[in-house]
Order: structure tokens, then C-alpha cells, then sequence
């Protein structure tokens, strides 16, 4: 490579990108640099509201599910399209797929083991789909801001439904509506009421510290570059950095802090302006800038907790389907615990432990699936904040490995799952016996 | 729960677009796929089979090709033989008549031999009793009944004759 001018260039280049790259990263902040560094980007485990659509609540999980789908679809049509007994390239990509799981499945089950095949290659397919597409560029960078009015009218909505306050919940929707307009005149006008004031305390108690980025005043839609925390802010900060104690607010204060939210709801106002211009020492370069969080119009899917749960349980409801229609309802009962006053001790206590065992399946492949993909997002994020330029690069290379990985592991175990399931229970001969001589 | 994120207007997007999309993926993808998966082994089969019936015909007509061949050459080799046979009993039917021919032409030649013989020796004779009777008359210049004197000479003649044959 470095015996032509052509691969010394190319080497000093990508060697100048590594440089700049680690100078204007984190890494190089401490040192003066980092011009590179963006500022911290927002994460949840909850996936974001990016819009309704009528009364529909449309997430950003959601859009990027439909896009799998899409994907999905046209690679359905781009394999069957020309069907033929001389495979095109998609569909020998296909036949490879189908081929494997057939395999699989009549090798553990015989031909009994193609009833798995449609869910476990659907599955499959999906869980790929959410994955890759989740670590495309675009993914999680673009998206809207959302003000601190909005922002606080969600948490505090949140916060409503899980106390209960159902009162309180009316209330906020019929002064607010969705969309979070107008949340700092409601609070405004029921600052006297000790359930919103209860609420509003419990809302700084969990989301006291969350980040909120500054962006310019123009309102920028691309997570932007810049000098990384210099541009972040709790919400604390921004709408109640005078209050005493923000998780006991008095009515006065919930006033204040309700004034500081709606300033931001105008889309052309800044938001706590009055807080920027009061402290230009501390915060000199966010004079002027519009606080919020940047919600991403697009989030892998497999990163939302909803997706990977619906299908653990289609996965796991299936399980028990092919059970149930191999062995008959009495004979799949029968695996678990079957008659309790017939089996001994132990087998009930083992049958007891396997059926709740069906339902930890569940969670395990919830938490399974969105715990690497999740934290495959995390990763890529943190590489773009320690490496700006080129950190990303092989770890998108790793994500798409792990994406496939997922998507193996969570339809093979499908298909393991269903062998398991429709295999008959066993009762150990010695077993009867010695019952029966023990009585 | 909420902290999660888990609602159940998302969980139900979420299953009810994953059923669409796994039922679709059934109807349109695996259905067609594996049918045509299946067809493909069957022709594989069947082509196998075909094949392996072509083979056995193949070695079987082989086999029948070798047996026409080996009937081919022992009726050739019959032929030949029975050829030499013909031949050899040809020759010896002319070796046969040649020696008939010969014995019969040594017969005659042997006949006319002794015809001549006894023409000779009769010619000899009759000579030799004339010689003999000149002989006699000389001798005994006496003339003598020719016709008793003769057959007296053809006895002796005769007995002379007969010893020397003897």
C-alpha cells in the first residue's frame, strides 16, 4: 500500500481524519479541542412521540417497523416475482433462509417441524429488518424538537396516569389537548390544586436531571455539531433553576415555572431567555438558543420495548399453539402438571417451575432483543462522541453482525421452543412403580 | 411500565403489524418458496431416477450386445470349423478317388504287363520250340513226327514253365 504515491496519500489522509478525529472528539475536549463534539443527544428507553395522526399516538418505532415491513414486503415480491426452478438471485437468498430453517427444524423434529417454519422465519425476517435499518445513518439523527412545554406535558400526563389521578388527567386534556400547547397556562391556573403540585414535584423527581440540548435559535432539526456539554442543560435548569426545592414546589413557584414553560411554545420565541440572559457567566455561548430535546423521527425498532414483547408473545403464543395442536389440550397439560393429585411431589413442582417458565420466555426474549439493540444504539452514539469522524465506522460493521445474531437467536429459539413443545411428556416408568409400591 | 415505555396502543400496533406481516410472509414468500423447493426435489428425484433407468438399460443392452457378439463368434467359429471339416473331407474324398484312378490305372498298366508278358513269353516260346525242334532235327537229322515231337516240347515247355513260376 505505501509503495505508490497514490497509497501514501490515501494513508496520510485517513491517518489526518484518525487525528482530527480523536482531537475534536470527547477525548480531545479536555485538551481545548473537541470542535467536533455534538452536543449529548437525548436517549430514553421509551421510544418518542413523533406525531398523532387523528387520535393515533404515531412513535418513532412505529414508523421505522412500518419501514421493515416495506422492506419486507418488496423482498417478498423481488423472490417470487420471477419464481422459477432456476432461482434468481433473491430467490436462492430465500431458498437459503427457508432451507436453513427446514433443516433445522426436521432435524430436531422430523417432519413434524415444519409447522414452525412460518412464524420462525418471520420472525427472523423482522427482527433483521428492525435491526439493520435501525443502524442506518439517518436513524436517530433527524428528527423534531420538542419544546419544554411539550416535554413536560408528556412527563406530567405520564406521571397522572401511573399515580392514577384520573381527575387531574380529564382536566389536562381538556385544557392542553395532545400536543402539549398550553401546558404552562394549565399549570398556571391549577397551581393551587395539591394534586398538580404533587405532580409537578414528582415530574422534577424523575426528570429533574434529564439533558436538554440547546440548539440555535432557528430551530435546527439535525442533531447538531458542536462543543458537546457547553450545549446541554437539565430540565431543572432551564425552567426551575431558581426553585429551592423542585420536587416540593409551593403554588408560587409552580407559577414561575409555569410562566418558563409556555415561553417556549411559540415556535419563533426562545425559550428562558430570561435564564440565559441572567446567567451570561456560566452559560456564555447559550445566549439566545432554544433549549429542547431532539426527538428523532426514526428509531430502530428493536429498540422499542413494545416491539420486542409483541413478538416474544406472538412467538411464545405460538409455542403453545403448535404444543396444544400436536398433543391435544390434555396431553400439552400434561407436560406441565397434568392430573396434581396423581404425580409425584417433585414432577408437580418441576411441571409448576415449566409453566411458569413459558412465561419468563417472554420476558427473556423482550429484554434479550431490545437490550442488545439498545444498547448497540448507545454505542454507536458514544462512538460518534469519542471519534466523531470515524469511531462509527466499525462498530456499524458490529451492530450489523449483532443485528443478525438477534435475529438468529430469537427465531432459532422460536423453533426450539416449538420442538420442545410438541414433543409428548414422558412419565419415567420407575417413577409409577415406586408410587405404587409406596402406597 | 411507564418508565419502559410499554403501552398497549404500541404493543398492538406492534402485534397486530407483525401478525399482518407474518401472515403475508406466509402466503407469499414461504408458500411459494418452499413449493417451489418441493418441486425441485421431486424433478431432482425423478431425473434421478430416470437416469438410473437409463443406466440399467444401458448396461443391459450392453450386456445383450456382448451376448450377440459372443453368439456371433462361435457361429463363426462353427462355420470355420465346419468349413474345415467340408475341406478336409473334400480332400480326402479326391485323395480318396486319385488313389481309386491310380490303383485302377496301375491294374491296367499291371494287366497289360502281363498281357505283354504272356505275348512275349508266348512269342518266346513258340520261337524257343521252333529253335527247339530245329534244334532236335539237327540233332537227331531224322524227320520225326512234327506233331507228336511238338506236343512232347509243349509239355516240357509247360513243365518248365510252371517250375519256373513256382
Amino acid at each position: 500500500m505505501l509503495s505508490s504515491p497514490k497509497g501514501v496519500a490515501i494513508a496520510v489522509i485517513l491517518l489526518a481524519v484518525a487525528v482530527i478525529s480523536v482531537v475534536g472528539g470527547a477525548l480531545g475536549a479536555a485538551f481545548g479541542g473537541g470542535f467536533l463534539g455534538g452536543p449529548v443527544p437525548h436517549l430514553q428507553v421509551p421510544s418518542e412521540l413523533v406525531t398523532y395522526i387523528g387520535d393515533y399516538a404515531l412513535y418513532n418505532t412505529v414508523v421505522m417497523f412500518i419501514a421493515a415491513i416495506v422492506v419486507l414486503v418488496l423482498l417478498a415480491w423481488l423472490a417470487t416475482r420471477k419464481i422459477s426452478e432456476v432461482p434468481s438471485r433473491w430467490q436462492s437468498l430465500m431458498e437459503l433462509l427457508y432451507e436453513f430453517f427446514i433443516g433445522l427444524a426436521e432435524s430436531t423434529s422430523g417432519k413434524a417441524g415444519r409447522i414452525f417454519i412460518p412464524v420462525a422465519t418471520a420472525i427472523f425476517l423482522v427482527v433483521l429488518f428492525s435491526n439493520w435499518l435501525g443502524v442506518l445513518p439517518v436513524v436517530g439523527n433527524i428528527g423534531r424538537v420538542e419544546t419544554t412545554s411539550e416535554f413536560f406535558f408528556h412527563k406530567f400526563e405520564g406521571k397522572a396516569e401511573s399515580e392514577g389521578y384520573a381527575e387531574v388527567l380529564d382536566g389536562l386534556h381538556h385544557d392542553v389537548g395532545k400536543k402539549g400547547e398550553g401546558m404552562g397556562a394549565y399549570l398556571a391556573s391549577h397551581a393551587d390544586v395539591e394534586e398538580v403540585k404533587k405532580l409537578v414535584g414528582k415530574t422534577f423527581e424523575t426528570y429533574g436531571e434529564q439533558d436538554f440540548v440547546v440548539f440555535d435559535g432557528e430551530g435546527v432539526r439535525l442533531l447538531p455539531f458542536g462543543r458537546g456539554n457547553d450545549y446541554k442543560l437539565s430540565l431543572v435548569d432551564v425552567v426551575a433553576y431558581d426553585v429551592a426545592d423542585p420536587t416540593h414546589p409551593t403554588s408560587e413557584e409552580v407559577v414561575k415555572i409555569a410562566g418558563r414553560i409556555d415561553e417556549s411554545v411559540a415556535p419563533d420565541s426562545l425559550p428562558n431567555t430570561e435564564f440565559f440572559s441572567e446567567n451570561p457567566d456560566k452559560y456564555p455561548s447559550l445566549v439566545g438558543k432554544r433549549a429542547g430535546i431532539l426527538v428523532p423521527y426514526l428509531r430502530g425498532s428493536s429498540t422499542d420495548l413494545n416491539m420486542t414483547l409483541a413478538i416474544a408473545i406472538f412467538a411464545m403464543v405460538s409455542v403453545q399453539f403448535w404444543g396444544i395442536k400436536t398433543l391435544g389440550i390434555g396431553g400439552y397439560w400434561d407436560k406441565f402438571i397434568g392430573n396434581p393429585f396423581k404425580r409425584n411431589p417433585i414432577d408437580l413442582f418441576v411441571g409448576v417451575l415449566e409453566l411458569v417458565g413459558e412465561f419468563i420466555k417472554i420476558v427473556s426474549f423482550t429484554f434479550r432483543l431490545f437490550g442488545n439493540m439498545f444498547a448497540g444504539e448507545i454505542l454507536l452514539i458514544a462512538m460518534g462522541f469519542l471519534f466523531p469522524l470515524i469511531g462509527m465506522i466499525p462498530f456499524i460493521g458490529l451492530e450489523l453482525f449483532v443485528g443478525f445474531i438477534q435475529a438468529i437467536i430469537f427465531s432459532v429459539l422460536t423453533l426450539m421452543f416449538g420442538a420442545f413443545a410438541i414433543m409428548p411428556h414422558h412419565h419415567p416408568e420407575g417413577d409409577h412403580h415406586g408410587a405404587e409400591e409406596g402406597h | 411500565m411507564d418508565a419502559l415505555g410499554i403501552d398497549l396502543s404500541r404493543l398492538l400496533t406492534f402485534l397486530v403489524g407483525f401478525t399482518i406481516i407474518a401472515v403475508f410472509l406466509r402466503m407469499f414468500l414461504y408458500g411459494p418458496i418452499t413449493r417451489m423447493l418441493d418441486q425441485r426435489a421431486d424433478r431432482i428425484r425423478d431425473s434421478l431416477e430416470a437416469a438410473e433407468n437409463a443406466r440399467a438399460e444401458a448396461a443391459s443392452s450392453a450386456e445383450r450386445v456382448e451376448q450377440e457378439l459372443a453368439n456371433a463368434r462361435r457361429e463363426g467359429q462353427e462355420l470355420i470349423a465346419e468349413a474345415r471339416d467340408a475341406a478336409s473331407r473334400l480332400r480326402d474324398q479326391e485323395a480318396e478317388r486319385t488313389r481309386a484312378q491310380v490303383d485302377e490305372m496301375l491294374d491296367r498298366a499291371r494287366e497289360e504287363i502281363r498281357r505283354e508278358r504272356a505275348a512275349a513269353v508266348e512269342e518266346v516260346r513258340r520261337e524257343f520250340a521252333g529253335i527247339a525242334i530245329l534244334a532236335a532235327e539237327r540233332i537227331v537229322e531224322q524227320s520225326l513226327d512234327e506233331d507228336a515231337h511238338r506236343e512232347l516240347i509243349d509239355r516240357v515247355l509247360e513243365e518248365g514253365l510252371d517250375a519256373r513260376n513256382n
